[in-house]
Order: structure tokens, then C-alpha cells, then sequence
């Protein structure tokens, strides 16, 4: 009797602040549709305080802070939607607004070829689909195999033979896709430069020498880290270290 | 008489012995002189003499001479006869020096003078004269330079004046400027002076009148001591002398004098390290600052000018404005700088300015992100920085940076095509599903490998159940065995259920007796007597032991309604019933 009503306290507040986001999740739209930009961010904020998130609220936060002119947080929060939804339009057009705005220009080194294309294969489901798929190719190759010992004619012998043999080969490739997306997410660890002005060091202490300059809203990706310094990769490939509290990371969630 | 005589005589001896005496002397002009002095020397004779021969004059330069210069001169009916040689020495150094012996040859006898010992001492303040027109002009005229300031910082405005200063009553008729002043380590600028009235001034205390002939602007470029060169001017002075003129006025004479400044050293204080920003150009002065945009609301391919200004006092032609950042977005031109400023004596002052020509290509918002200034204010003696305000270009169509494709409506059909701008900023998403932050990933959890590998475990389980149902299958008699007490717990499994209840268990242990005879004997619920049980039961070779026990069951379970019987007696009844059955089953044909 206790436990079911610790049970349905738990539920009900469940439901409760549930009900709690929904409206200030409305009130911030509201406050937004009124030009009324700083407050919609202090109601979009209020639910990320209760560890709620979605690309949506990312996305409206983003706007808020585009009309504010806050160039880093703006595309920090599109960037953040785009983790999590990466095929929104919406997004991607949004995004491309609030970078206009940024000051530094980065050439992006494109990659061809067949690693392009298995990269593009890799990126289009997240690792857990990948999993997904797995086990259930695992069963279904378990499943077809038992069917192939236990069925007595020859031709159901052959087609539960040929599919399973089918099954077990693409179960390895999916795991494969899903080892390296694994591997490619763990690598990718992208943040936003919020500093105004950055210098970014050859090496990770102030005496060192200057490699160049980076402003406000550049994207970087984070490939190592010494006490308070963040090594940084540009999408032209170029590197350098840089304060931590200059940039601010993407997967902080 | 002859006392007359005598005198007549003596008389005679005595001019004809003072007029046969040949005399020839070396005097000096003084015996002790100082170096930057000089000296004159006269050899005299008194008979006229040839083949002078004057001596080395060691230790002197000859500047002037040998004069010669002859005298006679008759007093009283006596001639006196002087020939001089004379010459201007002018000693090399200090010291003592011996003036050798001079001859000549009077009368076909060579005389000879004494050496003369002279002493060289320092160079002494020479007396002067106050009708030399030399020093009357060096007295009364002066060439002064002014400094404002002889102890500036870096980059501060000094300003050097050269002032010629002429007594009232001399006068200036002409100048040159001989020698013209470089300020090397200096930022100059000459200010012009032409136009220049002569005024009235004071100095050391003495009315003057004095003209300005040259003001110079100087920035120091460096620090430590700096040195300004002197300006040298020839000067043509007019000198009153003593003479006069017939109405009583002074005359002039005209001198030719070179008159300097004084070399002068400025003391440059190097601008404090304490406070100094990092964005620090050098600029040092009293400044404001502004960035401007000639609109901020435009289409694209329209252009803009930013402007970046500093205006005021200062070094404004010796640092650089700072940078404009822009969005790497924009299309900018190599900015145009334009400076107006004018320099006075207090330094320059007026305006620099970069302008920028922007052209945004693409929609959206860009900022022109604030632009930070710093300077060094004299007055304050402190850095101090401006930054200007945030400037919003707002480009309000234009093609968006990322799509390629723009829409180009068709202008010249009547009929308006309806446009789908997609190329808008999106409006903010109304719905969402929120979920949890804190994310837990399926791929690589333990779930994750055992839905992966449990299925496998399956293959072989099958494979082994399969196999051990083969064997069981190929032996018979045990498959029998199996059957039977499959049987016999089929129909008593109703009985068990109730066991511990006396009655029920019985009744339905009776119930699963019947039940199974029915089944096995096929006979009908009216016939089962005891007596045709048994019959039947032989009839199908069960053996005699097994249907007396199978009957004991039965009058057991009828018994038991009215006696007490433990739990432990059901069970052994149960028991027996379950065998009784199981062998009948195997027996029965």
C-alpha cells in the first residue's frame, strides 16, 4: 500500500512538471511571437533546468538569442537542435543565418570519394538504430537457421540457408556501421567559441606564441585537453589551444 | 775762449758720437700673453740697414707682417732716423718661448738683437672694447630657441620657436640661414612664419624688439635624451659708431655676424608600461572616437560605408586607426583613409578616418562588432580607451547564404506568380515532446549484448533438445511407461488439488477412478459394479494382484468418508492409485 502510493506521488509529479514545461514552453512561444525575446529565453532556460530538452526548444532558443544578436549562443543552441535532429530544414536554414554573422571564414575541406560515401551511410542513423538493427538481424539469422535444422525438404532447406547466410553477413556490416558511428560521435566533440576575441596558442600556456585569432560563434572541434586548455581543430585543419573559457562544448548533455 | 772751445768741441764729439751709434732692437708688445692672444714684435734700427733677416718664430704663426715702416724726423735741425720691422705673432700653445735673434747688415756690419723670452699662459677674457662694432653687434643681437617643453613623454607635441632678438639701436638689415636644424628621432613640422611682424619683448631684462623666424612642431620619436640642432644664421647688423654725422646723428657701419642657438636637449619620457592596453597604437593626445555606418537597412548588392574617426589633439598622423572587424560574409573594400588635420604650435589637431565600403551579398543580420581605441591622455597621465558602439547591418533581401537556388519571380507575365520564400528565417517550432537530458544509450549496454548473443545460445539448446527427442522416440517400451503415468496424472490431477481435504480428496480421487475406467474399459457410469469391473479388468489379462488393489482403492475411498484418516494415508492413497493406474494402463490390451 505504501510503495503503490510512493508510486503514484512520483507519477503525479511525473505528470505535473510535465504539464508545468508544456506551458512555459507555450509562454516563452508567446513571449517570442511578442518581440519580447530576453524573457522567451528565461522560460526556454527555466525547462532546461528541469533536464528536459528537445530539438525544438533548442531551436526557439536559438531564434530568441539570433534576435538579440547573441552571436555565439545563437548558433551554439542551432547547433545543439541539429545534435539532436540532424535533418530538420528549419535548423539547417537558421543556422546558415546565424553564421552570416560570425566574423571568422573557414574553408571547409570537403572529403570524396568512398570514405565520403560510407561516412554518409554511417551518419544516417545513430549508433543505437544501429544496435537495433543488430538484434534483430540476430534473431532473424537464429530463427532462419533453425528452420533450416529442423525442415526436411530440400528447397526450404536451401532458401532458409542462402537468407541466413544473407542475414549474418549484413548483421556484421551493421554492427560495423555501428562500431564506427559509436567511434565517430565519441570523436566528435565540437564547441562553439563564445570569447569575443580569442588568441589560440601554439602550445598550452600563455608564453607561447600566438597561431591565429578566432572570434565569436567559430565552430571547433575539441581533440584534447590539458588542465584549463582545450586543443581545438578547425574545419580547415588547422590546430591550436585555446582557454576553455573562451569556447563553450556542444555535448555538455 | 778756450773754455768755449771746448764746449764747441765736446759739442761736436757728441753729436758726431750720438750720430755714428747704430742701434737695432727687437721689442714685444707684452712679455706675457695668453694663448688666445697676440702678439707683436718690432725689429727697429736707427740707421737704414739691408738684408733683414728676421728669426724662426718657433712656437708662433706669423699672422701679419713683416710692416715696414720708416720714420724721419727733424727737431731742432736733428735728424732722427726709425726704420721698423713689425710683425703680428699669434702663439700655437701654452708655454714658454724664446723669440730668436733677428740681423741685418748697416754700414757693411752685421748687428743682431737679443733673443726675447715670451710666456704663453692660458687664454685670458680679453678686455673689450666697447666701439669694436664686432662686439657691439654680439652684444646686441641674439638668436634664441624655445622649447615648451624639454622634458615631453613619447608622441607628446613639443614645439621649438627660434626668436631673434635685435637691441633698439642696432638694426638687422639682412639674413642667411646658414646652417638649418634636422631633428633627427623627431616627428617635424615647420609652421610658416612669413607675415611675421616684429614686436617688443624683453630680454634678460633689456628692452628688445624680436622676430620670429622659424616655429617648429616636433614630436619625439624616441626616448632618452634627444638633441635639437642649433640654427645658425649670418646676420648683417648696423652698429652705431662714435662718429658723427654734419647733423649730429651717429653713424652706422655695417657688420656681417653669425649668430646660433644653442644646441638643446629634450628629455623624452618613455609613455608608462603600467595600464598600457594591449590594442595600444601609440597615440598620445586627448581623442574621441566613434564608428559610423551611412545606413544600417539595405537590400544586397547595395553598398554601405562604415567609417572608423578619431578626432582631436594629438599625434593623429603617427599611429594607425584600428581595425573594422567584419563578418567574413561581407564583401569589403581595402578601406579609404583620409586625414584633415591642420598643425599649430600646440601640435596637430583635427580628424583621421578609415572609411570602409561594405556590400553585403547575402540576407540576414550582420554586426559590426564594437571597435576599441586606446590612448595615452597627457593630461592624466593615464591610458584611457573608447569603444564604439555595436553596429546591426540588417539586409533586408538578398539571396540567402546556403541555397543556392534563388527564386526569381517571372517580371513579365501580368499575372503574379505567388512565390513560396523559403528562404526566410523560420519562425520558432510550436510543438515538442520533451525528454530527459540524461540519456541512457542502448548500443553497448549489457541489453544490447545479450539481445545480441542470446539468440545464438539458442542454436545449440535446439539442437541438443532435438537430438535427446530423437532418442527418446527410438525406445519403445519406455515410451510405453511414459504414456501410462502421463495417463494416471491426467486423471488424478484433480485429486491432487483437494489433497489434504478429506472428503473432497476422495470424492475426487473416486471421480478420477471412474473417469479413467470410462475412458479405458468404455463403460457407461450405470454399469460400474465392482464385480464387472474386475470381469472387464481380466478380461483385458491384467493381473490378478493389480484389480484386487485397484478394488481396495475404490472401497478405500468410500471407507474413508466416515473413518479419519491422516494426510499421510491420502498421500500413500494417492500414491497407490497413481501406480494402480499406471499398471493397468501397461497390462490392459
Amino acid at each position: 500500500m505504501k510503495h503503490f502510493f510512493y508510486i503514484l506521488i512520483v507519477l503525479l509529479s511525473f505528470i505535473l512538471s510535465e504539464a508545468q514545461n508544456r506551458t512555459l514552453f507555450e509562454e516563452g512561444n508567446t513571449l517570442y511571437n511578442e518581440g519580447k525575446y530576453a524573457e522567451a529565453i528565461d522560460k526556454y532556460m527555466a525547462i532546461l533546468e528541469t533536464d528536459k530538452h528537445s530539438a525544438e526548444l533548442y531551436f526557439n532558443l536559438g531564434n530568441a538569442h539570433y534576435r538579440l544578436n547573441n552571436v555565439a549562443p545563437s548558433i551554439y543552441y542551432f547547433e545543439k537542435a541539429k545534435l539532436l535532429d540532424p535533418n530538420d530544414r528549419d535548423i539547417e536554414n537558421n543556422l546558415a543565418f546565424a553564421n552570416n554573422m560570425t566574423i571568422d571564414a573557414i574553408d571547409n575541406i570537403p572529403e570524396v570519394g568512398f570514405s565520403k560515401f560510407i561516412k554518409t551511410i554511417t551518419h544516417s542513423l545513430n549508433f543505437d538504430a544501429w544496435a537495433k538493427i543488430a538484434v534483430v538481424l540476430a534473431f532473424l539469422y537464429v530463427v532462419l537457421v533453425l528452420l533450416y535444422y529442423l525442415s526436411y525438404s530440400s528447397g526450404k532447406k536451401r532458401i532458409a540457408f542462402v537468407s541466413s547466410v544473407i542475414c549474418l553477413l549484413s548483421l556484421c556490416i551493421v554492427l560495423a556501421f555501428a562500431f564506427n558511428k559509436f567511434e565517430l560521435d565519441k570523436k566528435n566533440n565540437p564547441a562553439i567559441v563564445f570569447a569575443r576575441e580569442s588568441q589560440v596558442k601554439t602550445e598550452p600556456n600563455l608564453r607561447s606564441e600566438e597561431a591565429f585569432r578566432l572570434h565569436e560563434g567559430t565552430k571547433v572541434q575539441v581533440i584534447d585537453t590539458v588542465n584549463n586548455w582545450k586543443k581545438i581543430k578547425l574545419l580547415d585543419g588547422k590546430t591550436g589551444w585555446i582557454d576553455n573559457e573562451d569556447i563553450k562544448l556542444l555535448k555538455a548533455f | 775762449m778756450r773754455f768755449i772751445k771746448h764746449i764747441v768741441f765736446l759739442f761736436i764729439i757728441t753729436t758726431t758720437v750720438a750720430s755714428a751709434q747704430v742701434k737695432f732692437e727687437a721689442k714685444v708688445s707684452k712679455e706675457k700673453l695668453g694663448v688666445n692672444e697676440r702678439l707683436r714684435i718690432d725689429f727697429e734700427m736707427n740707421k737704414d740697414g739691408d738684408n733683414f733677416n728676421p728669426p724662426g718664430f718657433n712656437g708662433f704663426t706669423v699672422i701679419g707682417g713683416p710692416n715696414q715702416s720708416v720714420s724721419n724726423s727733424w727737431i731742432n735741425g736733428v735728424r732722427t732716423y726709425k726704420k721698423t720691422y713689425s710683425y703680428f705673432l699669434a702663439p700655437k700653445s701654452r708655454g714658454n718661448f724664446t723669440i730668436g735673434q733677428a740681423t741685418i747688415e748697416i754700414e757693411g756690419e752685421i748687428y743682431k738683437t737679443t733673443p726675447i723670452k715670451v710666456e704663453v699662459t692660458a687664454a685670458i677674457d680679453k678686455p673689450k672694447d666697447p666701439n669694436d662694432p664686432d662686439y657691439v653687434a654680439s652684444n646686441n643681437i641674439h638668436l634664441v630657441a624655445e622649447v615648451s617643453n624639454s622634458n615631453p613623454y613619447l608622441n607628446e607635441a613639443i614645439n621649438v620657436v627660434y626668436k631673434l632678438y635685435v637691441a633698439p639701436t642696432t638694426g638687422v638689415d639682412n639674413w642667411r640661414e646658414i646652417d638649418i636644424p634636422r631633428y633627427d628621432d623627431f616627428w617635424s613640422q615647420n609652421i610658416d612664419t612669413k607675415g611675421q611682424r616684429v614686436q617688443n619683448g624683453t630680454y634678460n631684462g633689456e628692452e628688445y624688439r624680436y622676430l620670429v623666424l622659424r616655429k617648429t612642431v616636433l614630436y619625439p620619436q624616441r626616448t632618452g635624451r634627444l638633441n635639437i640642432e642649433p640654427l645658425s644664421l649670418n646676420v648683417s647688423v648696423q652698429v652705431p659708431t662714435n662718429r658723427r654725422d654734419i647733423f649730429g646723428s651717429r653713424l652706422m657701419t655695417r657688420v656681417n655676424r653669425t649668430v646660433s642657438a644653442g644646441n638643446r636637449t629634450i628629455n623624452v619620457k618613455s609613455l608608462p608600461e603600467k595600464g598600457k592596453p594591449a590594442d595600444f597604437s601609440g597615440a598620445v593626445g586627448d581623442f574621441s572616437f566613434k564608428v559610423t555606418a551611412s545606413k544600417t537597412e539595405l537590400d544586397a548588392t547595395e553598398s554601405l560605408q562604415a567609417k572608423v574617426e578619431v578626432r582631436g589633439k594629438g599625434n593623429l598622423k603617427l599611429f594607425k586607426l584600428p581595425k573594422l572587424t567584419l563578418p567574413s560574409s561581407l564583401e569589403v573594400y581595402e578601406p579609404e583613409h583620409e586625414e584633415n588635420v591642420s598643425t599649430t604650435t600646440s601640435g596637430m589637431q583635427g580628424s583621421i578616418s578609415d572609411t570602409y565600403t561594405i556590400v553585403p551579398q547575402y540576407k540576414g543580420k550582420y554586426p559590426l562588432s564594437s571597435v576599441s581605441f586606446s590612448y595615452f591622455d597627457v593630461k592624466t597621465k593615464t591610458y584611457k580607451r573608447l569603444s564604439s558602439d555595436e553596429i546591426i547591418i540588417n539586409v533586408l533581401d538578398g539571396p540567402v547564404n546556403t541555397s543556392s537556388e534563388t527564386t526569381t519571380p517571372s517580371s513579365n507575365t501580368i499575372k503574379q506568380t505567388v512565390v513560396s520564400n523559403n528562404n526566410q528565417f523560420a519562425f520558432i517550432k510550436t510543438n515538442t515532446d520533451l525528454v530527459t537530458t540524461k540519456t541512457s544509450y542502448f548500443f553497448k549496454s549489457t541489453l544490447f549484448w545479450s539481445l545480441l548473443l542470446a539468440p545464438f545460445l539458442a542454436i545449440p539448446l535446439v539442437v541438443l533438445v532435438r537430438r535427446k527427442k530423437a532418442i527418446r522416440d527410438a525406445d519403445v517400451t519406455a515410451n510405453k511407461i511414459r504414456k501410462a503415468d502421463r495417463l494416471a496424472r491426467k486423471y488424478l490431477k484433480g485429486a491432487k488439488k483437494q489433497l489434504g481435504k478429506k472428503e473432497a480428496f476422495y470424492e475426487a480421487l473416486e471421480k478420477a477412478l471412474h473417469n479413467y475406467l470410462k475412458a479405458k474399459l468404455r463403460i457407461e457410469t450405470s454399469d460400474l459394479s465392482k464385480d464387472r469391473i474386475q470381469n472387464l479388468l481380466l478380461e483385458r489379462n491384467v493381473e490378478n494382484e493389480v484389480v484386487n488393489n485397484f478394488i481396495a482403492i475404490f472401497e478405500n475411498c468410500e471407507l474413508a468418508r466416515y473413518t479419519p484418516i491422516t494426510n499421510v494415508t491420502m498421500q500413500e492413497d494417492y500414491e497407490k492409485a497413481a501406480k494402480t493406474i499406471s499398471l493397468i494402463d501397461k497390462q490392459a490390451r
